[in-house]
């Protein structure tokens, strides 16, 4: 069975290069423009789904890393038992807020199908549906990823690579 | 329901955050609720997310984040942090207190490539404390100067905090960058003044000696500046340039001074002799930052919304219209508001929380859009040195290769510094042109 881990690393990487090909089409674009006046046709709508597709890509791997921000002010100073129903807590409502977003994005990625929606300007017209469908896959991922967290907190199999710090721990984030 | 909503959400959002669920989803799902709340209809709320989700980050002028934190992750991993450290130290060998004077400039420096303080606090307790120590500086002296510095790197651009204030105030990201600048500068000057100052006072602070026999020799071999780490601090400070200096005439749009600055970041690192895994781990750990970041930025703006479909930033301006507050006080309450948020949560949730209600609150009080941005930039990181649970004195407090320091030793090196950032936040407000002169020159 392929691991949820393993997936979110993939996708991570991926993405994480893929910010490497935004800074040579940056650097493509603004000499071409410069200097043999010819500028990389859409490299502003390339740029901008990039920022939507990479942030989603990068999001599973951040969530099981434990690195998405919260405070842990309240929660260093409760017991073990205590900090477990807390990590249930906010691993259910990451999961519904994931859900959602997947829920209420397949709606317009459906119409942006049935409509043929684009968007740019002349010979560069690019089709939303894509971006739109991969914020629906990612976000189905994102909340099976906060799901899988709480089964292996329930089995006892969180550990520090989820960014968990088990002890009781003082300030900080 | 009215414009009530918006106080029962934020009521919800405290508690979610308070009880440690992450930062982004507290938000998310406090602004469903409210949307819910409003309209009274789970359709409409739930449609929100996707909206958002699609639209808030879709924008190419974004893309900075990600190239920006890709530039500080590969420097950081050829190790530009030292060599700034070096260079500064050597550049000034005549002043009192040197390494300390070299620590504030090093890490504005550094803190200015890498953009988050804390990471900067957490590299330079790690290169410059112990340095100080072979010279038998003062404990308290050294962990201050540590982690008072790291407060300047949010200022110098390009920070992540400054692209964040712009983007939710649909502000120019360029004008904000050449805005910090001044008061960075400011800032630094101020800080240095202070450790020169506190030296001349009392030399026992940094007496410059080396510690021991030891301490000595290590000395001596660290002291000659490598060819490497002139080249490396060299070509940090030539990039800085090339991309400030590259925005403020015009011939970058922020975005794209990103592009050339992670290109060059790169070119610099693998020109040091960085090795091909150090820089992968750089990629992939960049992208560890920048999603988190971004993920923020969609639920702060889904925040937003739901403040503006509510009609609760009205209902906010009303208020304090009403209750006859002068503009001062409205500053001060917003301060300390500040100040304790500080202590909670990180610097780019505070943003999220609160420019969306104080910026309007700001301008209806006649103070400069950009002066009030570079005042709460201050604030939010004078939070992170306010005693007793400032985030960055305990990250210094717990990277220092020294188990003897108390965090009692760090906060008292730090008041000094919490100090000096508020002098000179009120000296903005005060004179707003410190920041906003330079913009006025081009945007």
């Amino acid at each position: 069975m392929i691991s949820v881990k393993r997936v979110a690393e993939v996708i991570h990487i991926l993405s994480a290069f893929w910010v490497l090909v935004i800074a040579g089409i940056i650097f493509v674009d603004v000499m071409g423009r410069n200097l043999f006046n010819a500028p990389f046709l859409g490299a502003v709508e390339i740029i901008k789904n990039s920022v939507v597709s990479l942030t989603f890509l990068q999001l599973p791997l951040a969530i099981f890393s434990g690195g998405m921000l919260r405070t842990t002010l309240l929660y260093g100073a409760m017991p073990q038992g205590v900090q477990k129903i807390l990590r249930t807590l906010a691993g259910l409502l990451g999961f519904l807020f994931f859900a959602g977003v997947a829920y209420s994005s397949w709606g317009p990625f459906l119409e942006a199908v049935a409509i043929n929606e684009y968007e740019g300007e002349g010979a560069l017209r690019v089709p939303t549906y894509p971006v739109r469908l991969l914020v629906v896959l990612t976000s189905i991922f994102a909340a099976i990823v906060y799901f899988y967290l709480m089964i292996l907190d329930w089995t006892g199999r969180l550990g520090e690579e989820h960014g968990v710090d088990l002890a009781p721990m003082k300030g900080g984030h | 329901m009215g414009p009530e909503v918006v106080i029962y959400t934020f009521i919800l959002l405290v508690i979610l955050v308070l009880l440690g669920v992450h930062i982004g989803i507290s938000l998310g799902v406090s602004s469903v609720v409210g949307v819910w709340l409003a309209y009274g209809d789970v359709e409409i709320a739930l449609s929100i997310l996707g909206s958002t989700a699609y639209e808030a980050i879709r924008s190419d002028a974004l893309a900075v984040i990600p190239l920006f934190v890709l530039m500080g992750e590969v420097l950081s991993r050829a190790g530009a942090a030292s060599d700034l450290y070096r260079l500064c130290d050597s550049a000034l060998k005549k002043l009192p207190g040197r390494l300390a004077a070299a620590t504030v400039v090093g890490n504005a420096a550094f803190a200015a490539v890498s953009g988050v303080s804390i990471a900067s606090a957490a590299t330079f307790s790690r290169i410059a404390y112990p340095e100080m120590r072979k010279l038998g500086y003062d404990k308290s002296y050294a962990l201050g100067v540590v982690a008072g510095s790291a407060c300047l790197g949010m200022l110098i651009p390009p920070s992540v905090l400054l692209i964040i204030w712009a983007i939710l105030t649909e502000g120019s990201v360029g004008a904000l960058f050449i805005a910090g600048i001044g008061p960075g500068l400011l800032l630094a000057g101020a800080f240095i003044l202070y450790n020169v100052v506190a030296v001349l006072l009392k030399p026992s602070l940094a007496p410059n000696a080396p510690i021991s026999a030891e301490a000595a020799a290590e000395l001596r071999t660290d002291d000659k500046l490598s060819s490497a780490s002139t080249f490396g601090g060299l070509g940090v400070i030539a990039l800085i340039v090339l991309v400030l200096g590259g925005i403020w005439g015009g011939i970058f749009t922020p975005t794209e001074a990103a592009g050339f600055g992670a290109l060059g970041g790169i070119a610099i690192g693998f020109l040091k002799g960085m090795s091909f895994r150090q820089f992968l781990t750089a990629v992939i750990d960049a992208g560890r930052t920048a999603a988190p970041i971004m993920f923020l930025l969609i639920a702060g703006s889904m925040y937003a919304r739901l403040l503006a479909v509510s009609g609760g930033t009205g209902m906010i301006n009303e208020f304090f219209d009403s209750s006859g507050l002068s503009p001062f006080t409205i500053l001060i309450v917003m301060t300390i508001i500040w100040l304790l948020m500080g202590m909670i949560i990180d610097s780019i949730s505070i943003i999220l929380l609160t420019v969306p209600i104080f910026v309007p609150l700001a301008v209806a009080a006649g103070v400069p859009e950009l002066a009030f941005a570079i005042y709460g930039i201050l604030i939010i990181e004078a939070g992170l040195l306010t005693p007793p649970v400032g985030l960055l004195v305990y990250t210094v407090k717990g990277t220092v290769p020294d188990k003897t320091v108390t965090l009692g030793e760090a906060f008292r090196g730090a008041v000094p510094y919490w100090i000096i950032i508020l002098i000179v936040a009120v000296m903005i407000l005060t004179f707003p042109a410190i920041a906003t002169w330079l913009p006025s020159q081009t945007f």
